[in-house]
């Protein structure tokens, strides 16, 4: 079985500056080409997804980006707005609520509202059905922030319930937890580099993952692998300006090999994505990284 | 003169601010060292709890007080610093409670401390890691006498997060609306009746349909809790607001070359200037350099297919030095009048003292 091929939601988390943006791309892209109905949501940043893609910005209104393939920018204002209508049912109500000074000072001050709301958006969007019944989206990838504020992000269910007393906002907080909870449905997509201060939050990020959040690491993805190049014959025999860079090359080998070793720790399937060299980096960098991930979405559908 | 040098020479406070994974921490150390190395103690207060980072600077962890570098660490490095350098890691939750501990009243202490409102507020709340961070530096300023504080910043997800999360928290703890919902509950000295109309009122309703009643209550004891507290937040808040627009503060923005980090780079160098802070020099961490022609030409020499294999190698480096001098154009284009640092990329990473010292070559021209 696939590593990938049953979650319906996948959270693509790492240290800052992996790929995991990237990897969210064409995870999204080669989940669509499977026939899945595919949302990518970024969260609260500048969207990059679509532009990867070749496609112009959507914003935080879910856009079509292709066949069986949408997006959204999920940020907060828009979130809670929609998560207010979902209740309150009327906007005249929700402008006189919410536009009262007062409520929006509580609103700052219950903990994370922001990333409830944006959370929230997502994990509706996942529950969501069509009218024949079917799920609106088969599959949610998604560009979840890096370590820290990804954790941040993910616990945030938990915080809710430890400091809000049972209410609404409490009841779905618990849903919610369930669902991040719940490997059959979720698993987290973790992506590293092959250089220490990486591949070590990678492992501190799984543990903190499964340990404290309960959110079960379903693959790791190695970005920028490097492959061993020149025999050791081949460096004695180079002349003293190349032999450095034969030996920086191998060294990137090494690091990458090393990487790998210890990322094989992790009870997960590991993947190795080749570093690509363009100076343009564009949809053609996203295909090419969908076909190296697409074992883990071969043979099956959630 | 080169401009962290200058910085180095006329600043007493350097701010390291820029997005995660940059190298800004490393960046943050690398001028502590350098200003103690050559006369002007110093102290860096990091936020990334790398412990790589505190074995390069010879010691076994960095803890919420600042150590002193061990002399031998130097000497393993070769270096005579003519004065002394300390390093420190900001606790986020041992900071707020110190706070706490220094400036709340006996009676109302363990009250704030064991709140549900504190405890997320302390850990978890958006915002306040940068508002310790900021609180941390003026008491570092005003009750130590360090000649220079390099204070590195929280990796922000969004620029706007580390300038503006001080209010933010600030706002929370001593807000207008807030004030008059708890002024008789204040004078009465605990939680009364403006609360409980407030309870019944339309809006009350509404929010604790999203809440439940009992969160707002629980608030307002936090609120009350802590409310002897605000002047003395808000004071401090307005005196480190003053700091970091001084004459002697610089901030030292650090990218790396990847356009993403890029974009963000220009887009909190626009912030700083709007906010008028002085940016000392943005430094673009780990760079990819061009292939030298020589190197072209010695492959050429090779014979199959090792002339094959290094003509591969060469062109990946060519393509990556390519996009990044593109990268670095942009960014002088987009940053007029601040200078530009660029560091190469090293091949190994910085793991003792030698090799942040080496750094500071490059950081210093």
């Amino acid at each position: 079985m696939s590593a990938l091929a049953h979650q319906r939601l996948l959270i693509v988390t790492g240290k800052g500056g992996v790929g995991k943006t990237t990897v969210s791309a064409a995870l999204a892209l080669g989940s669509a080409r499977r026939g899945l109905r595919t949302l990518v949501c970024e969260v609260n940043t500048k969207e990059r997804v679509t532009t990867l893609l070749g496609r112009p910005e959507v914003g935080p209104e879910i856009g079509s980006l292709e066949e069986n393939l949408w997006s959204v920018d999920v940020r907060p204002t828009e979130a809670l707005r929609e998560y207010a209508l979902m209740i309150l049912k009327y906007e005249s109500i929700y402008n006189a609520v919410f536009g009262n000074r007062l409520v929006g000072y509580f609103l700052r001050f219950i903990p994370s509202i922001q990333e409830i709301v944006m959370l929230g958006k997502i994990l509706f969007h996942l529950r969501e059905k069509r009218p024949d019944g079917s799920w609106r989206f088969d599959r949610i990838v998604i560009d979840a922030p890096a370590t820290g504020h990804a954790i941040t992000f993910l616990s945030v269910p938990q915080v809710v319930l430890d400091t809000v007393p049972p209410g609404p906002l409490a009841t779905d907080a618990t849903w919610m937890r369930d669902l991040l909870i719940d490997p059959k449905t979720t698993g987290s997509v973790l992506v590293s580099l092959p250089e220490d201060l990486p591949v070590n939050e990678t492992l501190e990020l799984h543990a903190a993952l499964t340990a404290k959040i309960k959110i079960a690491t379903a693959a790791v993805v190695l970005n920028g692998f490097i492959a061993p190049r020149f025999t050791d014959a081949e460096r004695a025999g180079l002349p003293p300006e190349l032999a450095e860079v034969a030996r920086v090359h191998e060294l990137r080998a090494h690091l990458s090999a090393e990487a790998e070793t210890k990322l094989r720790t992790l009870p997960a399937p590991l993947t190795r994505v080749p570093r690509i060299y363009q100076a343009h980096f564009a949809r053609a960098a996203i295909e090419a990284i969908a076909a190296t991930l697409a074992p883990l979405l071969d043979g099956g559908r959630p | 003169m080169n401009p962290i040098a200058q910085a180095l020479a006329t600043k007493d406070v350097l701010v390291c601010v820029g997005s995660g994974g940059v190298g800004k921490t490393t960046v943050a150390a690398t001028l502590a060292l350098r200003s103690a190395v050559e006369g002007k103690g110093s102290l860096v207060c990091t936020i990334d709890p790398a412990k790589r980072l505190a074995n390069a600077l010879g010691l076994e962890a960095l803890g919420n007080a600042e150590m002193p570098i061990p002399e031998k660490a130097f000497e393993a490095a070769g270096l005579k610093p003519k004065s002394t350098m300390r390093a420190m890691m900001l606790d986020m939750k041992r900071s707020w409670d110190e706070l706490i501990e220094k400036r709340s009243p006996p009676d109302k202490r363990d009250k704030i401390l064991n709140n549900r409102f504190y405890q997320a507020m302390s850990t978890a709340l958006a915002g306040s890691q940068e508002y310790i961070a900021m609180e941390k530096l003026w008491e570092l300023r005003t009750q130590r006498d360090y000649p220079l504080i390099v204070l590195d910043t929280p990796p922000t997800a969004h620029a706007l997060d580390f300038l503006d999360a001080p209010n933010r928290i600030l706002d929370f703890l001593d807000n207008e609306a807030a004030k008059w919902l708890l002024t008789p509950a204040l004078a009465a000295g605990k939680v009364g009746l403006k609360l409980f109309s407030f309870g019944s009122s339309y809006v009350a309703k509404t929010i604790s349909r999203f809440t439940g009643t009992e969160t707002l209550q629980e608030l307002a004891g936090f609120m009350l809790a802590i409310s002897g507290l605000n002047e003395g937040f808000k004071e401090r808040a307005l005196q480190t607001r003053a700091l970091l627009a001084a004459k002697t503060t610089g901030f030292v923005l650090v990218t790396g070359p990847m356009p993403d980090r890029m974009d963000e780079a220009v887009y909190f160098h626009t912030l700083l200037k709007q906010n008028h802070l002085d940016v000392a020099a943005l430094v673009v961490n780990r760079v990819h350099q061009a292939v030298p022609q020589a190197q072209w030409a010695a492959a050429a020499r090779l014979p199959d297919p090792l002339k094959q294999k290094m003509e591969a190698t060469l062109q990946e480096a060519e393509q990556l030095a390519a996009a990044d001098a593109r990268g670095i154009e942009r960014l002088r284009e987009q940053c007029p009048g601040t200078p530009l640092i660029i560091v190469p990329r090293f091949e190994r990473d910085v793991h003792d003292l030698k090799a942040l010292w080496e750094t500071s070559q490059y950081l210093f021209g």
